[in-house]
């Protein structure tokens, strides 16, 4: 590990990254919205109903790494006019994933972080670019990727002098095919114990699947996570992609009023023993 | 050409022939105001003569006197309307036009390449009104627009705070991602310093806002954007890339509407500007007579003095009307202080602000 120098730095607190009054490593925070901005009057609708759940912070994508170049590419800078138009009317920061090294900086003047996907993770020259940014960074885990792997991706955003990484498991490729993608749950206490970063869970492209959404959140909460990223629509049957895992605004706010309480419950909890020896 | 291309060019067409006839419209209101009288008729076969010989021959000759006599029907109903002609620095689309429009509504907008063209157009009756910035509220005073109201008999009638909502603007066949660099004023340039670092874009100055629109708009020059009004983004056809880019959160610009009369009723502000004798205390001295007189003050700044160098003049805005009794009181007490005083006007509040 003595190549991660600042990720693994001895520090007394963990870092917190602040976003518009959001606290991202104190409590749970939630980023809740679509998969892609489609057109304002769907995240205007979906921002307000996540809003109301409770959710602390608006996702939704401009620029998509789809897997088909005839998939939705999203709508790109007219995306990101759409989500200012949301934050400006719920107060939700935005979360959205840029895909060009050429769009950082264009990003980063709508949105309050900028995400790199799965497919990205190892794109040095675009983390390069984000740790030059001044934007907190939200770095998913590569599907194929190991901690170490992961750690050194966000090495190289700090070593940029942008210290705001927030990590995020999304699930990693094994060879299951019922589940889109395995949850690796075990990466968030062994990520505490790498680094002082914090972590995130994404329970939706992890799992795939609607039915298992629910449990995982309620995992991601009692594993520790320093919050989580979910995929809410107004209209899932009508979405342009991943139609099959976003969540309509009540199963999502049924999520949030069992998600809170949990939480308050761990908080009360007697200490856990220490395993370090 | 492929039809969406060829699409594109005709409405691209259309609203140039618009603009232009806009243009025309604001011209011929100007040529009202002076005494020669051309007859049209005369114009009107002279141009259609020369428009002959320029063979163009998708256009018939019938046509072309129909449309020509339309417009100068159309003209002649517009002159008959008396608008005041109010007139602003910079092309159209430039703050000074959105401060027009707010300053003077149903008026005509008639753009001068320099604020010394607004001053002196008014000065000598070719225009009604004059609108001109004073101060901006990033960048401070307009000292242009500051030294020729040392020197002008106009009077200030009104004044409009207008908020100053830079865009960033680019033609639509333009990539964001490939701009380089950015036309606008120094002025609009400079408020939005943090903004073109933070994107790695060159600042070009340009001699005015709606200009570096206009002139992005029709030569299309690569890579380039430009800082304008939303305004002109309608105007000139452009796409905006992004609204607010200035550093400063609220930006906004005082503008004042000069005329050859004062304002005839009585305003709530008024405007001055005095030099006093290089001595101590003498500054005080004027101000404490406001201050004695519990009149509040809403603009000090001074300027050097061009007559006088080393010397300074100073402006002042205050509450009240030069019609009040204790503002006469304070003014006729500064003329025994001062080397000179110059009234500027009295005038109504901008109640937007």
């Amino acid at each position: 590990m003595k190549n991660l120098k600042l990720v693994s730095q001895e520090t007394e607190q963990r870092t917190v990254v602040k976003v518009c009054g959001v606290e991202i490593g104190r409590d749970f925070v939630v980023i809740a919205g679509p998969c892609s901005v489609e057109s304002e009057k769907q995240l205007l609708e979906t921002a307000r109903a996540v809003k109301a759940a409770g959710a602390d912070m608006l996702r939704g994508g401009a620029f998509k790494p789809r897997t088909s170049p005839y998939d939705f590419q999203g709508l790109g800078i007219q995306g990101l006019k759409i989500l200012e138009k949301a934050k400006q009317e719920t107060g939700l920061p935005i979360v959205t994933e840029v895909v060009d090294p050429r769009d950082v900086s264009w990003v980063a003047e709508f949105a309050d972080v900028l995400q790199i996907g799965t497919r990205n993770m190892q794109n040095f020259s675009l983390l390069k670019e984000v740790g030059r940014a001044g934007r907190p960074v939200l770095l998913k885990r590569g599907m194929h990727s190991t901690l170490v792997e992961w750690l050194n991706c966000a090495e190289y955003i700090l070593s940029e002098g942008n210290p705001d990484v927030i990590l995020c498991e999304r699930g990693i490729r094994t060879f299951e095919t019922y589940t889109r993608n395995t949850l690796d749950l075990s990466a968030v206490p062994a990520i505490k114990e790498l680094s002082h970063l914090p972590i995130i869970i994404d329970p939706t492209h992890s799992t795939g699947r609607l039915s298992l959404i629910a449990s995982m959140s309620m995992a991601a909460v009692a594993a520790g996570a320093d919050g989580m990223i979910i995929e809410v629509h107004h209209k899932p049957e009508e979405a342009l992609c991943d139609a099959d895992q976003a969540l309509t605004p009540d199963i999502f706010s049924s999520i949030m009023k069992r998600l809170r309480p949990l939480k308050s419950f761990l908080n009360n909890l007697p200490s856990e023993a220490p395993t370090t020896r | 050409m492929k039809p969406e291309e060829i699409r594109r060019k005709i409405n691209k067409i259309d609203r140039e022939m618009l603009v232009l006839l806009q243009e025309r419209m604001g011209l011929a209101l100007r040529s009202k105001k002076f005494k020669e009288t051309h007859s049209d008729s005369a114009q009107e076969n002279d141009l259609l003569a020369r428009v002959e010989r320029l063979n163009l021959d998708l256009i018939e000759s019938s046509f072309t006197r129909q449309l020509l006599k339309t417009i100068v029907q159309e003209t002649k109903r517009l002159q008959d309307e008396n608008r005041s002609l109010a007139a602003f620095q910079g092309e159209h689309g430039a703050y000074g036009e959105v401060a027009a429009r707010q300053l003077v509504p149903k008026g005509a907008y008639i753009p001068c390449l320099e604020f010394i063209d607004v001053f002196r157009g008014v000065e000598e009756g070719y225009f009604d009104l004059g609108v001109v910035p004073v101060e901006n509220s990033l960048e401070g005073a307009v000292t242009q627009v500051n030294d020729l109201l040392t020197t002008t008999d106009l009077k200030v009638i009104g004044e409009v705070k207008v908020a100053v909502n830079h865009c960033l603007l680019a033609t639509e066949t333009t990539d964001y991602r490939d701009i380089r660099q950015v036309f606008s004023h120094p002025q609009a340039l400079a408020q939005c310093r943090n903004f073109l670092m933070r994107n790695k874009l060159e600042p070009r100055p340009y001699y005015d806002t709606a200009g570096a629109a206009k002139m992005l708009a029709r030569e299309n020059p690569r890579a380039a954007a430009a800082i304008a009004s939303s305004l002109c983004a309608e105007l000139y056809d452009l796409e905006i890339i992004k609204e607010s880019i200035e550093d400063g959160p609220s930006n906004s610009t005082r503008f004042l509407l000069l005329a050859r009369e004062p304002h005839p009723n009585n305003g709530d502000k008024t405007s001055i500007i005095f030099a006093v004798p290089h001595e101590a205390g003498r500054l005080y001295a004027v101000l404490r007579l406001f201050a004695d007189a519990e009149i509040n003050l809403t603009r000090i700044a001074s300027m050097p003095l061009r007559s006088d160098p080393g010397n300074y003049s100073f402006f002042l805005d205050f509450e009240g009307s030069e019609k009040d009794a204790k503002v006469a009181g304070v003014l006729k007490q500064m003329e025994g202080l001062t080397k000179w005083v110059k009234y500027l006007g009295s005038y109504p509040v901008d109640k937007t602000a």
